[in-house]
């Protein structure tokens, strides 16, 4: 079974963490975010430290800095689909382009909802609206 | 004269969609931008309200040619949170599938590439080829996409006798016209003019964006989950990973042609050294305990990552699917600047992309 391992860090930590990981070449292999059973948001950050992963969590900010200066579109892409998908705000990322949602949902109430809103609310908003 | 000229979102060169725009100075990209979401289906959304088992139907749809990668990957993760142990037998039988998986989604690739490139007789030489892999997986499976061959705790269905031979022969047959298309692809002057030097992503900003599996191995980074962070019995077999310095469409082609041998290398001793034993543990529904896991596998396209969260029940908190294409789309634009819109449809296609996977 490959090892995971869970390393619970600060908020200011999260840049410090990623330039080590760029240094030692490192790769981040996904940004993930839920919303735990307490209802906070769980980040995490996983590079791959063959043969493990180990997973940098940040739990309960909503607001957290962007690794995509330090890991470009590996970082970029995962902290533009969590804005629109989960509504967390990574400081620092260009988000004036869409990534997923159509441009029309990126002002409305539909960002940041997917992940958040249990799936029978959303299907109860969405009535009649499908095709 | 400055033009933006848009490509997609219907099938810019591949039949899926994505739309990129290109900013250019006469025939030359200057620029270019690419936006995904077209195919998006909430499949994440969807694995919160299913059970173990459920999901691996969920997601062996989110792509049609890696749909067991899909299955693997969930499985391993759910696996590991329940310290579940898959027995042997189990493991090499989806071993075998992922490779003959690997098999028919290069050949598919390869094949399309030609086509783009037109070298049609080429395309259909390699999918007929192909088809001699899509009979077996049938054989193995009963089907030719999705093929439902992973349950969590092992693998659904048993290769008997007369199936191993069958395969093993299979795999000797395809060597002959594999050395064939290598041989061409490696030699023909039509894919040498269209492919070498196009669509260039160097070695340090294939590291630097993150690119995975094939594309990054054709940039010269020897990365590999198979190797790297062995998992299930890849680490009863013996084969290389085979990379290309020179980080061209050329070059992606080498690698991928290369990678065909190192699959039926890995096919053939699983199959030679089957073990005997269950295929699965008998589990039937589990409750997926509570924890958290991120599980790796190499799919064909390259390092495919589903983190799962389980909170007691029998459904998932969830699960977060990461797919190569993910990481290789974003290097797109890169490798599109300096080069010609004519070259524009290969390069996209190049990283053999998924955007049904990226998606979700």
């Amino acid at each position: 079974m490959q090892e995971y391992k869970r390393i619970d860090i600060g908020k200011d930590q999260i840049v410090p963490v990623a330039e080590r990981m760029r240094k030692e070449g490192k790769y981040l292999v996904m940004i993930h975010a839920f919303l735990n059973k307490e209802g906070a948001v769980d980040i995490s950050w996983d590079y791959a430290v063959d043969p493990a992963i180990e997973s940098y969590h940040v739990v309960g900010e909503t607001v957290v800095p962007t690794v995509s200066d330090i890991y470009d579109t590996a970082a970029s892409w995962p902290e533009r689909e969590l804005n629109e998908l989960l509504g967390i705000e990574f400081e620092g990322l260009d988000m004036s382009k869409r990534l997923f949602l159509p441009e029309d949902m990126l002002e409305t109430e539909g960002k940041g909802q997917i992940f958040v809103m249990p799936l029978s609310e959303l299907r109860e908003k969405n009535a009649g609206k499908e095709e | 004269m400055s033009y933006i000229i848009p490509i997609g979102p219907y099938h810019p060169s591949l039949e899926e969609p994505i739309h990129a725009k290109l900013y250019t100075e006469g025939e030359v990209i200057k620029d270019a931008e690419v936006f995904v979401g077209y195919n998006h289906r909430g499949i994440e959304k969807l694995a919160t309200e299913r059970n173990a088992i459920q999901t691996l139907v969920l997601v062996e749809r989110v792509c049609g040619i890696c749909s067991h990668s899909h299955a693997f990957t969930y499985a391993m993760a759910v696996e590991a949170i329940n310290q579940i142990e898959v027995p042997k037998r189990g493991q090499y039988i989806r071993v075998i599938t992922a490779e003959l998986e690997r098999l028919h989604s290069h050949l598919l690739w390869m094949g399309i590439a030609c086509h783009i490139i037109g070298h049609d007789s080429m395309f259909m030489h390699i999918w007929d080829e192909r088809e001699l892999i899509m009979d077996l997986l049938e054989k193995l499976s009963g089907n030719r996409v999705n093929y439902a061959m992973v349950t969590i705790g092992g693998s659904r269905r048993d290769i008997s006798d007369d199936l191993r031979k069958e395969i093993l022969e299979g795999c000797a047959a395809l060597k002959a016209p594999l050395d064939r298309i290598t041989e061409i692809a490696l030699t023909d002057k039509t894919i040498a003019m269209r492919t070498k030097g196009v669509g260039v992503l160097t070695k340090e900003d294939a590291i630097r964006m993150g690119a995975v599996g094939p594309h990054a191995r054709a940039s010269g980074v020897k990365i590999d989950v198979r190797k790297d962070a062995p998992y299930s019995s890849y680490d009863d077999f013996e084969f290389d990973i085979p990379t290309v310095e020179s980080g061209d469409v050329f070059a992606r082609v080498v690698v991928r042609a290369l990678e065909c041998y190192e699959s039926i290398k890995i096919i053939q001793q699983a199959l030679e050294n089957l073990p005997e034993g269950p295929i699965n543990n008998g589990n039937k529904l589990p409750k997926i305990k509570e924890g958290q896991t991120v599980a790796r596998h190499e799919a064909p396209r390259g390092q495919l990552s589903h983190m799962v969260v389980g909170n007691g029940s029998l459904t998932n908190h969830r699960v977060s699917i990461h797919v190569p294409s993910y990481k290789n789309t974003p290097t797109v634009p890169h490798m599109l600047r300096n080069n010609t819109v004519a070259d524009a449809g290969l390069i996209i296609a190049s990283i053999d992309p998924c955007f049904s996977c990226l998606d979700r």
